[in-house]
């Protein structure tokens, strides 16, 4: 029995649905057993010793395995963010996903696609400056920018761009010159295999044999190794002399700062208009760049700051981020416990959450997704709330049928409607909803005799709230 | 010990070649039946493949549908002496039975936990008798069938003893009137007299040569050799009558006789592939996951489902991910 207050709970439940995707109160419990310091430590140190879940999805979901299409590689992370113990180990790569958008129109091999995915997964935690160059030799990023066609005789700018203006500076904070001088430093920084592989993209060929993984590859006789001045510094730079430059840069603190303050605690402004727009909290910001060159910036670092900040904790920014649609519907079928062994029925999942507006390896464009309140239109906004209404309105669903037995081993049926939607609730993760929802839920649940309808409808009323759309 | 002879098949949505196969079998006929579950459970590619060694194509049969001769995901096929081929359908969790000629037969099988029910067959085993056993994987047991799918009997339960199952995949009838089940989840195979009493055990404890993962199916042949389909480390592990594990095979697929006719016809793809060097340093996989190896290496075994034997002992490996079957054939 775990005795605490229901602000801690309403707490830990804040970090769970940030640094992952929401938690039951069965969850909850378990993690109360602890210190909120040692959740943020357990979540910032997951274990990668191989678990079952990965097999599973490999047997019983064989796109999700061989992957000739992205849909299936996007598949197999759905199942790892619905089933994961450790949940930030999956968000940390949907973080960068965001950041470092890559898409199918270009790659193609859902392969290549999901290889990115597991480096941002391993490297996404780490130091920033390693981050970035496993980012310059992934081969999705690397075709995704044309890099294979960045030649020393012959520069193609799409990468060194991109580089400084999306994922590490941000627009403003260098010259023309420094692109041109960016895209010379990796030149040379290839995919092994590029006509076959290129060929094969072009014809959206798996023939023989299905598809075949890429590999980086560096060809010195493609680069171009002369003198160059980047950002006030001269030398023989190749790209990871590029990429030192890069994160010594303050631009580059603030631009990772301000994109972790996003993605973990309140929705900022749309990325294209930071140049002129202030930080929401221009405060925790220069905590979060402190923290990034005290660390040597490590990413471990400035979360374990920004988890355990006074203004991450603060009741000011709880519900102040509308959920992404992946993130929103692995919060719904964790929830539902439909896929305790992956099955088809994953594949019409994932088509609703593009239909919400997010097809993951599939960005709008190369700036990824415009998040916060533009996840939310008419037309998606009801693709929520159908979703989640549908699954865990669902008393055949295993987490839904647990939690009303949960009720009924308490005598549901003597409880009061106030005390049912209190009970609620705390089953999904002690959700807060304003006065004027839970005086709707209890009005509802006065209206309806049979016990499991009735808890069953009063969980399906809260995910049609506007506080469940937030994290 | 075995060598490798030839590959067969080409991923193809339709007709000729293989999309996400799953198992094999040599009928009577001589012919090759090979199951398809298609890329994304749907209607294009879900179907049996029927072919020779030849690499001759006889037609299809067997398409997604929900009627009688139609299948929604083939999981698991076996023929009998007297040419009738039966195929589990793991998510309508029957037993399709067709002749030969693909002319569909019959079709049993109810999904449930009960006895009699199935839950997502994926393995059929058929013995001299034409006693059928299934591996009812999610319920983890075998259930025991006649023909004409009267229960005659069910062995195992969930858990890790000797006799029970996780996850059980792959099931064969042996030359020494046993079961061979790949019991999945445990990382082992159980052999198993036809009443369900275990006979013995392949398993890391009892050699750690072994190094078995998630095995999805293991035959045995008539000098009682076993052939294990190590489908979490991406091998073919032969263990001979002794238990001393003698090849630990990781694949060398060539080009088959239709993929060679693809390729001949599409020069520019097949100019460019010669150009290529496929087998490549795999050094910058830091974790040297299997799995990894076998997305880049195209030749190795790439998700080895099934491992079946013809009459000559030829030893046919179906590969789910790559599409296509390799032979091997005694030395």
């Amino acid at each position: 029995m775990v005795i605490a207050d229901k602000k801690e709970y309403e707490l830990r439940a804040h970090l769970l649905r940030r640094a992952g995707f929401g938690s039951t109160k069965k969850e909850l419990e378990q993690y109360l057993r602890n210190s909120y310091e040692d959740t943020v430590e357990y979540l910032l140190n997951p274990n990668f010793d191989d678990w079952m879940g990965d097999h599973l999805v490999r047997r019983f979901d064989g796109e999700a395995s061989g992957m000739i299409n992205a849909p299936g590689a996007s598949r197999n992370w759905l199942y790892r963010m619905i089933s994961t113990t450790n949940p930030l180990t999956e968000k940390i790569p949907l973080l960068w996903h965001s950041i470092f958008a890559t898409g199918v129109p270009k790659v193609i091999n859902g392969r290549v696609l999901f290889d990115q995915i597991n480096m941002l997964r391993k490297y996404g935690t780490g130091r920033l400056d390693n981050l970035l160059l496993q980012l310059s030799r992934d081969p999705a990023m690397i075709v995704w920018l044309d890099n294979q066609e960045n030649h020393k005789d012959a520069i193609n700018e799409n990468w060194g761009r991109e580089l400084l203006e999306l994922f590490s500076m941000g627009v403003g904070n260098y010259t023309e010159e420094d692109v041109k001088e960016c895209a010379r430093a990796f030149t040379g920084w290839s995919i092994g295999n590029t006509e076959y592989m290129m060929v094969r993209a072009k014809r959206d060929s798996d023939w023989p044999y299905g598809r075949i993984a890429y590999h980086f590859e560096y060809l010195e006789d493609d680069h171009d190794s002369e003198q160059r001045t980047f950002l006030g510094q001269t030398g023989n730079f190749n790209g990871e002399d590029i990429i030192r430059i890069i994160c010594e840069q303050e631009s580059t603190a603030r631009f990772i700062s301000r994109h972790l303050y996003h993605f973990f605690v309140a929705d900022e402004a749309p990325v294209p208009s930071w140049g002129t727009i202030a930080p929401r909290d221009p405060e925790a910001i220069d905590q979060l760049v402190a923290s990034y060159f005290d660390s040597n910036h490590n990413i471990t670092e400035m979360l374990r700051v920004l988890f355990n900040s006074d203004f991450f904790k603060s009741k000011d920014v709880r519900y102040q981020k509308v959920k992404g649609p992946a993130e929103f519907a692995a919060s719904v079928l964790r929830l539902s416990g439909q896929f305790e062994i992956p099955h088809r029925e994953m594949i019409p999942k994932y088509r609703q959450i593009v239909w919400m507006g997010q097809e993951l390896s599939n960005p709008s464009s190369v700036e990824g997704w415009h998040e916060g309140k533009e996840w939310v239109d008419t037309g998606t906004l009801i693709e929520r709330i159908n979703f989640a209404s549908e699954q865990l309105g669902n008393y055949e669903n295993p987490g839904i049928k647990a939690i009303v037995n949960t009720f009924m081993a308490e005598n549901a049926k003597f409880l009061s409607g106030e005390e049912l939607v209190e009970k609620s609730l705390e089953q999904l993760g002690y959700q807060e909803v304003s006065d004027k929802t839970r005086a709707i839920l209890v009005e509802y649940s006065e209206e309806i005799d049979d016990i499991v309808s009735k808890i069953t409808g009063i969980i399906r009323l809260i995910t049609t709230s506007k506080e469940f759309q937030l994290a | 010990m075995i060598e490798y002879m030839l590959t067969l098949g080409i991923v193809a949505m339709e007709g000729r070649g293989f999309e996400y196969p799953t198992d094999s079998v040599t009928a009577p006929n001589g012919r090759l039946y090979v199951p398809n579950k298609s890329r994304d459970f749907g209607e294009r590619g879900v179907r049996l493949t029927v072919l020779d060694i030849e690499s001759e194509f006889y037609g299809t049969f067997g398409t997604y549908g929900e009627s009688k001769g139609q299948l929604q995901s083939p999981s698991a096929v076996e023929s009998t002496k007297d040419g009738r081929i039966l195929v589990c359908d793991d998510y309508t969790h029957t037993v399709n039975l067709f002749d030969l000629d693909g002319v569909f037969l019959d079709r049993w099988g109810m999904h449930g936990e009960g006895l009699k029910e199935l839950n997502g067959p994926s393995g059929v085993a058929v013995d001299s008798n034409n006693n059928v056993y299934i591996s009812d994987t999610r319920n983890h047991r075998i259930q025991k069938f006649s023909i004409d799918g009267v229960h005659l009997g069910s062995f195992g339960e969930r858990g890790m003893r000797k006799g029970q199952f996780e996850l059980p995949w792959g099931i064969s009838f042996t030359p020494r009137n046993t079961l061979c089940v790949a019991d999945w989840g445990n990382s082992r195979v159980q052999e198993l007299t036809l009443d369900g009493e275990v006979s013995s055990v392949i398993d890391n404890f009892s050699n750690s040569d072994y190094e078995l993962k998630y095995p999805s199916s293991a035959v045995i042949d008539n000098n009682g050799t076993t052939y294990i389909a190590d489908w979490g480390n991406e091998r073919i592990k032969v263990i001979d009558a002794g238990g001393a594990m003698v090849q630990n095979l990781r694949g060398e697929a060539t080009i088959s006789k239709w993929a060679s006719e693809f390729l001949s016809s599409n020069a520019e793809e097949n100019n460019a592939r010669l150009a290529s060097n496929l087998e490549v340093d795999l050094d910058f996989l830091e974790d040297h996951d299997p799995h990894s190896e076998s997305a880049h290496i195209e030749k190795y075994f790439w998700s080895p489902v099934s491992v079946k034997l013809d009459h000559l002992d030829r030893v046919y490996v179906t590969e789910t991910n790559r599409h296509r079957i390799q032979v091997y054939q005694q030395t």
